[in-house]
């Protein structure tokens, strides 16, 4: 992936993020939609603008380290959800 | 005796890590704190859900999404400056470019804490301000500290220099991708 698809794919994330909250979708679908695109988003970082893609077995630590966060995440927010 | 076995020490994996050493020693710091942060936020929110939910209605929801997508587009700036390092003036420009739009997204950020102040919102306002305050006040400080360091970097730009300067920068931006939706969309 080249840094500018790498940007453009971010920024696509990022919109459809804050469409679907714009869009009025709410509660625990809300947070299983937009974490899960949050987690896409860190990986894309990670690997392409912070270079991990290069250190493969590095990259594994962070990506198993990032996701069980993520799913801590995912957890809290769809308990808390009403 | 015969010694054909080589003796070969595997390198410590640190030496395959991208970049320079200490700056991810700081960027792995710093995913912890503010890690530990939105844990802390999300496990209050299921104390009060509606409390929170009301809270977060006096955010600026669509401000905080430009402010994404500027952010995001300033990572990429400052990454393509980290491999332009052979085009000084280049290298410059994107610095700059990325410096600027860190300062539009501090533009965005202010006038979002000024509207909360003017409608009398502080951090004791209920404990959705307290963290969602410190939490972006934290994130801003190291935009603050982003920005400075990239112009800094600008002056006179090598190699090593710029590649320290975009992985600060792109803390930043993974930080603010991981706060945005937990203090904003949720």
């Amino acid at each position: 992936m080249t840094l500018t698809r790498a940007w453009a794919t971010l920024i696509a994330l990022s919109i459809l993020s804050t469409a679907v909250a714009a869009l009025g979708l709410e509660g625990r679908w809300l947070a299983l939609i937009v974490l899960p695109l949050a987690w896409a988003k860190a990986q894309i970082i990670l690997n392409r603008y912070l270079g991990l893609s290069q250190a493969p077995d590095i990259a594994r630590g962070f990506a198993i380290s990032l996701g069980l966060f993520m799913l801590v995440l995912i957890a809290l927010a769809v308990i808390g959800t009403h | 005796m015969t010694d054909n076995a080589q003796t070969t020490t595997e390198p410590p994996f640190w030496e395959n890590l991208p970049g320079d050493l200490m700056m991810w020693v700081m960027i792995v710091s710093e995913l912890l704190i503010f890690g530990a942060g939105l844990a802390v936020f999300l496990f209050l929110r299921l104390m009060d859900p509606a409390g929170f939910a009301e809270a977060q209605t006096y955010l600026h929801r669509t401000g905080a999404g430009i402010g994404t997508v500027v952010l995001v587009t300033s990572g990429w700036l400052a990454a393509v400056a980290a491999h332009s390092t052979d085009r000084i003036w280049r290298c410059r420009a994107l610095l700059a470019g990325a410096t600027l739009l860190g300062a539009v997204f501090m533009g965005i950020k202010g006038q979002e804490w000024a509207d909360l102040f003017a409608q009398g919102i502080s951090f004791e306002t209920h404990v959705f301000f307290t963290f969602s305050f410190m939490l972006t006040g934290f994130h801003a400080a190291h935009v603050i500290a982003g920005m400075l360091l990239l112009a800094f970097v600008a002056i006179r730009p090598n190699p090593r220099s710029v590649e320290v300067g975009a992985a600060f920068w792109h803390m930043v931006d993974l930080v603010w991708i991981l706060v945005f939706p937990v203090v904003y969309l949720l």
